[in-house]
């Protein structure tokens, strides 16, 4: 029984991934056959060579920027939140309390959602439209990273420590580098992770802030869907090689981002 | 102390970060290139204008002319880019958005004529033509297309390329099938009227079961909206002082009754145009015949429409209720382009007599340019996909005398609105009894 | 853990905290005093500018937006509450609403309960734990464009697999995006595709959790696995269900990647706005009709949405494990 949930979920994680698989490697006639292709046809190679020969195709850009992008986001929130988490968790100050509770409000709050209009003003007038700076800096804010954080800080750090780094005479930035920082890593993991992920698959903000020419992977897919509409194996092709290197960065590092993942969320 | 996964973990950190890096380094310049218009010093390598337009198949037909312009110049490129089949749902929302901030639109762009009033209500979008000495161009259009290019203060800010015209495109093999003929006299012979038109769907339903008469109810709900309009003053959904006339025209009304109609009889495959499914269905022989204005013809022979393998297979005919005139389109210079000398003398060859007549040639749309209007290669034109209709005889010969349908400032966002009923009739999502209601509602609110 | 204090620090010997504050003036203290007061307030000032440049400044001018008649030709016009009245009134609004609603429902309930049930199947030993692992986790590496691109496909009314596979069941061919509930399920699909996996790996880690002995004096008690599971793990769970739960609806109430891909990139959500979201809804009247008022009164709209939604799962929750 268990085996069989199992296998059903694997089956049907891969089955997707599989079938943009064999769309890439037909020709468009085949891919609206009826029935359908079922099995991987020959084309592949043909087909991301026409991708990649492609001048539409920018999401080789998009890629680069969806990199860029996520990494700047994913590290800024990390060491921001685990600074404010050291903080509201270990270190007592005033109105400590008050602006805890504002963090846990505007973690409700879909802030690159809600904000859209004045957001997209704003870049305007910075004449940002179209750079990736613009899809950067309204995600560095994440009052859930902060949330999380001081959770994990509160699980992981036990106060006793910092006061004895304290007598020890470390100023409080050592103590965050030399004490917190160590004994909150599987934190930062599930955090970069979850920051990683989201910021990747962020798609309404930048489809809105950027242009065709320079755009995330997310947009470079939807521009790509919307001038080749009936061109399935060019379509599947470019959404197959957008996704080839994450999957290759989830094998190759799949223990450590499982582990990571697991160990942070226990304690949070 | 450190652990094996520990230490892995430590790696991957400082293999993104390192990769972020590098990445920022080199990416760094890409980002802060202004986005469209391809920068780059004067000094070195040839200036990239980007066209952009939108349109299914082979949309504003430009690739010949626009392969011959690179083959010619070496100091200006053009890079061709359309966009996407949708004009009023996804291409003209956003080319108002890049207008407005100022970044993301091309050099030369194309608008379609619903987009036209609302262009020249903004005057403040474009560079002015007549600066680069395009004033002298007047002479080429007929009076209605050049003037739609004039904002209300004076500037001239587009040209016009093509002209819409009006014929109606079917599927030879299929209406033999059907036990029809094929003939494309014969066939404008079966249908003087939209009545005669319902009739002979019947009769190939009778016969054919796996293909549907017509795509779904919105080409045609456009082409009798034109045809009805130029009977009711040249308006169809705003009067000429830019009131909401859709409840008061009865052109409105009676093309949409035509659609209900057509969707009620079964004779449409209930797909949407300008969708992929509608695509799909070009090449998948889901319906038999299709409204066709000349720029029509390029969207069914292109690799998106139906494609090389259907042709010879379909054919061109006189449409019911005689004539009419959908579509046809401007091209502008934005005044956020880089290079708008430049993008002004793309602009004058693309909309001038020798790439319109190539435009003709390679995809079918029909010239707004009077000079290539009489061209010979125009007039005696035949289209071989279409197994050699005489195109020239069917749109370049009546190509002058069209008349323009008044479109008000937010003629597309209404007509988006409006053609999301007539399909959702189509599609089952509103009741029929509702759909005429509706679309009166929706068309308030788009306007709103 | 061991303390790394850097050697180079010139004294290590303690100075008492008391005495750190009473001498605030000589060079050193007062360097350690500031430290003291003042570093947290550094450490949490880079998440506040932040929040007052990406977080307070856009809901206050979200809010005052909302107050604004904004027309494409240009005019803006004061008109104080009339777009939150005019939406109140406003059937396609309630329609986005309502689809919002029934999307997430019919996304989250079964995602939660199949990632519970996966979480438990794979809470046992197994061979090649870590291949299965990432084999659920695999969704969550894709790009959510691409995976709505395959899934569009997959739903297609005339030559898409899943009404083939219904075929052989004499079902007629479902026009998935023009029938409303059919389209919800299929954008509820695509949802919990990626999200169940990562959900069950999140449920596993709380599972691990749990002291062995709980189960062991269960067992001993005569409950049955099934039993212990309702008993035992789903009250020891709380506080990773109330991060999943709360992630899940604020994600879930506001859809936009799966339902816009899934009308090629229209945020109309089909020809009579079938499975069209809030966050389209706000897309369509901020980027489509330019209606930035509008757009941003919707906006607000949206949030209040949230904010109910977050509590009532936070009370349904708390009941959940309270009666333990």
């Amino acid at each position: 029984m268990t085996k069989l949930i199992l296998a059903i979920t694997i089956v049907i994680s891969a089955f997707p991934l599989y079938y943009m698989i064999v769309i890439a490697s037909r020709t468009n006639t085949e891919a609206t056959d009826m029935p359908p292709p079922l099995l991987p046809g020959g084309k592949l190679g043909e087909n991301i060579r026409s991708v990649l020969a492609n001048p539409d195709a920018h999401y080789l850009t998009g890629l680069t920027n969806s990199l860029i992008v996520a990494a700047t986001v994913t590290v800024s929130v990390v060491v921001i939140s685990t600074l404010a988490g050291f903080a509201f968790a270990r270190l007592n100050f005033k109105g400590g309390k008050i602006l805890l509770l504002l963090v846990l409000l505007t973690m409700m709050v879909p802030l690159q959602q809600m904000g859209i209009v004045p957001l997209y003003r704003l870049m305007v007038n910075l004449e940002w439209v179209g750079s990736i700076k613009a899809v950067i800096l309204p995600y560095l804010l994440n009052g859930f990273g902060v949330f999380l954080m001081t959770q994990y800080t509160e699980q992981a750090v036990p106060n006793e420590l910092v006061e004895a780094a304290r007598v020890d005479g470390a100023s409080t930035l050592r103590i965050w580098w030399n004490v917190i920082l160590p004994a909150v890593r599987p934190g930062m993991g599930v955090l970069g992770i979850n920051t990683f992920m989201l910021n990747w698959n962020e798609f309404m903000w930048p489809l809105i802030v950027l242009t065709p020419d320079n755009p995330t992977v997310q947009v470079a897919i939807n521009s790509l869907n919307a001038k080749y509409g009936t061109d399935y194996v060019l379509i599947f092709s470019g959404t197959l090689m957008s996704i080839l290197p994450l999957i290759v960065v989830f094998i190759a590092f799949g223990r450590q981002i499982i582990g990571g993942l697991m160990e942070g969320a226990v304690k949070a | 102390m450190i652990s094996k996964s520990r230490r892995g973990r430590l790696l991957a950190v400082a293999a993104v970060a390192a990769l972020t890096l590098g990445a920022a380094a080199c990416g760094s310049d890409d980002s802060s290139q202004p986005a469209a218009g391809g920068e780059s010093s004067a000094a070195s390598g040839p200036i990239t204008i980007t066209l952009q337009t939108f349109g299914g198949g082979k949309n504003f037909g430009y690739k010949e002319a626009v392969d011959k312009w690179n083959a010619e110049h070496t100091d200006i490129k053009i890079k061709y880019d359309n966009l996407t089949d949708q004009f009023e749902q996804v291409y003209w929302p956003q080319m108002i958005q890049w207008l407005q901030s100022g970044a993301g639109a091309g050099d030369v762009v194309g608008i379609d004529e619903g987009g036209m009033g609302l262009a020249k209500a903004h005057p403040e979008w474009w560079a002015d033509l007549g600066e680069f000495g395009l004033q002298n161009r007047q002479s080429d259009f007929a009076a209605w297309k050049w003037e739609n290019g004039v904002t209300a203060d004076g500037k001239l800010f587009a040209l016009g390329t093509d002209v819409g015209g009006m014929s109606l495109c079917y599927r030879r093999d299929l209406f033999e099938k059907a036990g029809l003929p094929s003939d494309r006299d014969e066939v404008s012979k079966l249908w003087p009227t939209w009545d005669d038109f319902i009739a002979v769907g019947k009769k190939f339903q009778s016969k054919v079961k796996d293909t549907k008469f017509v795509d779904g109810t919105n080409t045609l709900y456009n082409v009798v909206l034109v045809q009805e309009a130029a009977k009711n003053g040249n308006v169809s959904y705003f009067d000429k002082d830019n009131n909401l006339i859709v409840d008061k025209n009865p052109a409105v009304k009676t093309a949409y009754d035509f659609a209900q109609k057509i969707s009620q009889e079964g004779l449409t495959a209930k797909l949407r145009n300008f969708t992929p499914e509608w695509n799909t269905g070009m090449k998948k022989s889901q319906f038999a015949t299709l409204g066709c204005p000349s720029w029509m013809l390029g969207v069914v022979s292109g690799d998106g429409g139906a494609g090389p393998d259907f042709k010879g297979k379909w054919d061109v005919a006189a449409v019911p209720g005689g004539g009419g005139n959908w579509g046809g389109s401007w091209l502008a210079v934005p005044k956020q382009s880089k290079h708008p000398k430049e993008a002004a003398q793309v602009l004058d060859y693309l909309t001038g007599k020798d790439a319109q007549v190539s435009v003709f040639n390679y995809a079918g749309n029909m010239p707004s340019n009077l000079q290539a209007q009489q061209d010979p290669a125009v007039q005696g034109a035949k289209n071989e996909y279409f197994n050699d209709a005489p195109v020239g005889d069917i749109f370049a010969k009546s190509a002058s005398a069209l008349q323009p349908v008044f479109l008000g400032v937010k003629h597309a966002q209404v007509k988006n609105a409006i053609e999301s009923v007539v399909s959702a009739i189509d599609d089952g999502s509103v009741p029929y009894a509702n759909g005429w209601q509706k679309l009166v509602d929706d068309a308030v609110k788009a306007a709103g | 853990m061991s303390l790394h204090v850097d050697a180079g620090q010139p004294t290590r010997t303690p100075i008492p905290p008391s005495r750190r504050r009473a001498h605030p003036r000589s060079g050193r203290s007062f360097l350690t005093w500031l430290d003291l007061k003042a570093a947290p307030y550094l450490l949490i000032s880079p998440y506040y500018l932040l929040f007052l440049a990406f977080g307070l400044f856009p809901l206050g001018f979200t809010l005052y937006y909302s107050f604004f008649d904004y027309d494409l030709t240009g005019t803006v016009e004061w008109t104080g509450l009339g777009n939150y009245t005019a939406m109140l009134g406003d059937a396609s609004f309630w329609k986005a609403v309502v689809n919002t609603l029934a999307m997430f429902v019919i996304a989250t309930v079964p995602q939660i309960l199949l990632a519970l049930l996966l979480a438990n199947a794979l809470n046992k030993r197994m061979k090649a734990q870590l291949f299965v692992r990432m084999g659920v986790l695999l969704p969550l590496v894709t790009s959510v464009v691409a995976v709505a691109v395959v899934f569009t496909q997959l739903y297609g009314r005339d030559w898409g697999v899943i009404n083939w596979i219904l075929s052989w069941f004499g079902v007629d061919p479902i026009d998935w995006k023009a029938e409303r509930v059919p389209s919800w399920i299929a954008i509820a699909t695509m949802v919990d595709w990626r999200w169940t996996g990562y959900n069950a790996i999140i449920f596993l880690a709380g599972m691990q959790t749990i002291p062995k002995d709980l189960y062991e004096a269960a067992s001993i008690d005569g409950a049955s696995r099934r039993r212990q599971f309702w008993q035992i793990t789903i009250p020891m769970l709380r506080p990773t269900m109330i991060f999943v739960v709360l992630n899940s609806t604020i994600g879930g109430l506001t859809l936009f990647s799966e339902p816009t891909t899934f009308y090629n990139g229209n945020v109309h959500g089909g020809t009579d706005s079938q499975f069209q979201t809030v966050s389209m809804f706000v897309f369509e009247q901020g980027f489509r009709e330019f209606d930035y008022g509008y757009a941003s009164a919707a906006a607000w709209l949206l949030f209040l949405l949230i904010l109910i939604g977050s509590a009532i799962n936070f009370l349904l929750i708390r009941r959940i494990g309270g009666n333990k």
